[in-house]
């Protein structure tokens, strides 16, 4: 009998531990360890944020899934790993406290054969004094309660600009080395649509700040792309669109403090600048979750796992941007120290970033960091998955399911407006994530055929389908292992 | 703002049947580009 302990319950530990129990049989024990008690589908929350969709309808509450399932669950938060257990534990443990419940405070220890960290990323809001979400008008859409938050305050402005009053909106990422990009393009797209059909927007001077050297950079170097019969850069395509709705930008920016309605940045001329805004929306920088680890005769070992996130099969050697290579990109997201442990989703280090490092003249690192969308998170979970199974079922270690993010593509369906009619997204797919030069020299790394931009209402059908599905997926509805992660 | 979208072009990001087989035709290309498989990008030792 195997025991297999998935930490958190996001798009990667929720496929995990469905793959899981799906090919493995009851002998064998699924126990996830999470601090929420719902699971929820993030890319949907943009919706949450212009009141275009309530909540409820992004989430559902896993534990009597999980019952039904035979999946074991306990709503706890991992505190310390233990990948050696200790002097009274001899297996492996994950010291994990309880948060809810006649538990609540308590701490146990989580003992595993097999551990998969899917615990995302800390949402850093500390990074950047003043970034609070709800607080000195600046507001987030990454989780759904922050999402309904930012709602209440926009549709406060927008009463108010009803009533005359002119508003400035900000929306993109609120430090040097936020990710996540693409979420903040699609909120800024759905903000500017929603002001039309509110009558206000001209009314509204709406602004993008982020850390992008160039527009449409996401945190991919950018990528050259077709667009219907024409090769485009992706700036080129995000400046027509940003043009086209009056969108200004301002690229190149690391936010470092917020205050009332006044955001501080840096650029990369090392210029210091404030913008004014009356809403805004900042998207954090992500960071580990600050774990311990400790071997058995409870020495610090943290370093052996973690390295902000946690170290898995990449290349971490430093090296200049002109050395990366798309080999560094680890393949099967286990951890060289303690080959039990995997990390996939957004939990694993990087081994860098992907755009180009700038730094600004004052020796700021003004780089975003490589973004893990919920594609490459679900297809890096279910192959740790497969991998785990075919180990217990052959009882011998076995890889052969390998996933690179320089051998796997990813789409990006960002929804520029939400109406079954009057909707409109922006579709765009890449292929390899991270761009592979060896392979792909003449195209920026990337295939073009697989790499494209498309625009239009059926992109917005697309992102709705996109969410059905997945919801559907994530409850293990019949035939739920079809659709593809 | 600037017109950046021809008034063509945008009869044809939202013209609704257009849209319905740009639709289909998206959702087999993204299935095939994202789904079509992922592998390694090193050799064997
Ligand atoms: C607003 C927004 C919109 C997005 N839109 C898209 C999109 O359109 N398409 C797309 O592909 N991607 C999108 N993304 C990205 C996508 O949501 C992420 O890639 C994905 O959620 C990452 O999955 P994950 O499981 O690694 O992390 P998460 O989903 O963050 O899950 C982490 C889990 O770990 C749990 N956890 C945290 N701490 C602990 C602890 N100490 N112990 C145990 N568990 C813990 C958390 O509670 C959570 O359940 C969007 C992201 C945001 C923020």
């Amino acid at each position: 009998m195997s025991k297999i302990v998935i930490l958190g319950a996001g798009i990667s530990g929720h496929v995990a531990a469905s793959h899981l129990r799906r090919k493995l049989s009851k002998n064998h024990k699924v126990v996830v360890v999470s601090p929420n008690s719902n699971y929820q589908w993030i890319p949907s929350n943009i919706w949450v944020g212009i009141g275009r969709m309530k909540s409820e309808k992004i989430l559902f509450p896993l534990a009597p899934l999980y019952k039904k399932k035979g999946i074991g669950f306990k709503q706890a938060k991992a505190i310390s790993f233990f990948p050696e257990g200790d002097k009274h534990e001899h297996k492996p443990y994950v010291l994990s406290e309880f948060v809810v419940g006649d538990k609540k405070g308590q701490q146990e220890k989580v003992t595993y054969d097999y551990l998969i960290n899917a615990t995302g990323p800390k949402l850093n809001f500390e990074g950047t004094e003043g970034l609070i979400p709800g607080k000195n008008k600046a507001y987030s859409v990454c989780t759904y309660t922050h999402a309904d938050h930012a709602w209440e305050a926009l549709n406060a402005l927008i009463q108010d600009m009803k009533k005359g009053k002119k508003a400035k909106i900000l929306i993109g990422t609120g430090h040097a080395k936020s990710t996540c990009q693409g979420a903040a393009f699609e909120y800024i797209l759905n903000v500017e649509h929603e002001l039309h059909r509110h009558n206000v927007r001209d009314m509204a001077e709406i602004t993008w700040i982020a850390n992008e050297y160039k527009l449409g950079d996401f945190g991919m170097d950018g990528m050259l792309l077709s667009y219907g019969s024409m090769t485009m850069k992706s700036n080129e395509l995000v400046e027509m669109i940003f043009e086209d709705r009056g969108i200004k930008w301002i690229t190149g920016a690391a936010v470092n403090k917020i205050e009332e309605g006044i955001a501080h940045y840096e650029n990369l001329d090392g210029e210091y600048k404030t913008e004014s805004y009356d809403f805004a929306m900042l998207i954090p920088s992500f960071s580990g979750h600050g774990f311990k680890a400790y071997d058995k005769n409870e020495n610090d070992i943290t370093e052996k796992l973690f390295k902000g996130f946690m170290i898995v099969d990449a290349d971490y050697t430093q090296k200049p941007y002109e050395e990366w290579s798309v080999k560094d990109w680890p393949e099967t997201y286990q951890n060289p120290n303690y080959k039990n442990i995997f990390a996939p989703g957004i939990a694993f280090a990087p081994p860098h970033s992907i755009s180009k490092p700038r730094i600004s003249k004052n020796g700021t690192d003004i780089t975003p960091a490589p973004p893990r969308t919920g594609m490459p998170s679900g297809i890096t979970a279910k192959l740790v998955a497969e991998n785990i199974i075919d180990s217990i079922k052959n009882g011998k270690e076995s890889l052969h399911n390998k996933g690179s993010m320089g051998n796997m593509g990813a789409a990006c369906i960002a929804s520029a407006g939400f109406g079954i009619m009057k909707g409109s997204g922006v579709s765009i797919t890449t292929f390899p994530i991270v761009p592979d030069y060896e392979k792909y020299p003449k195209t920026q790394g990337r295939h073009l055929g697989k790499t494209f931009g498309d625009i239009g209402l059926a992109g917005h059908w697309l992102k709705l389908a996109l969410h059905y599905a997945f919801i559907y997926k994530a409850k293990m509805r019949p035939f739920w292992w079809l659709i593809p992660e | 703002m600037t017109e950046r979208i021809s008034g063509y072009q945008r009869f044809k990001m939202t013209n609704p049947i257009i849209q319905f087989f740009k639709f289909i035709y998206l959702s087999i290309k993204i299935m095939f580009i994202v789904a079509g498989g992922h592998g390694g990008t090193r050799k064997a030792v």
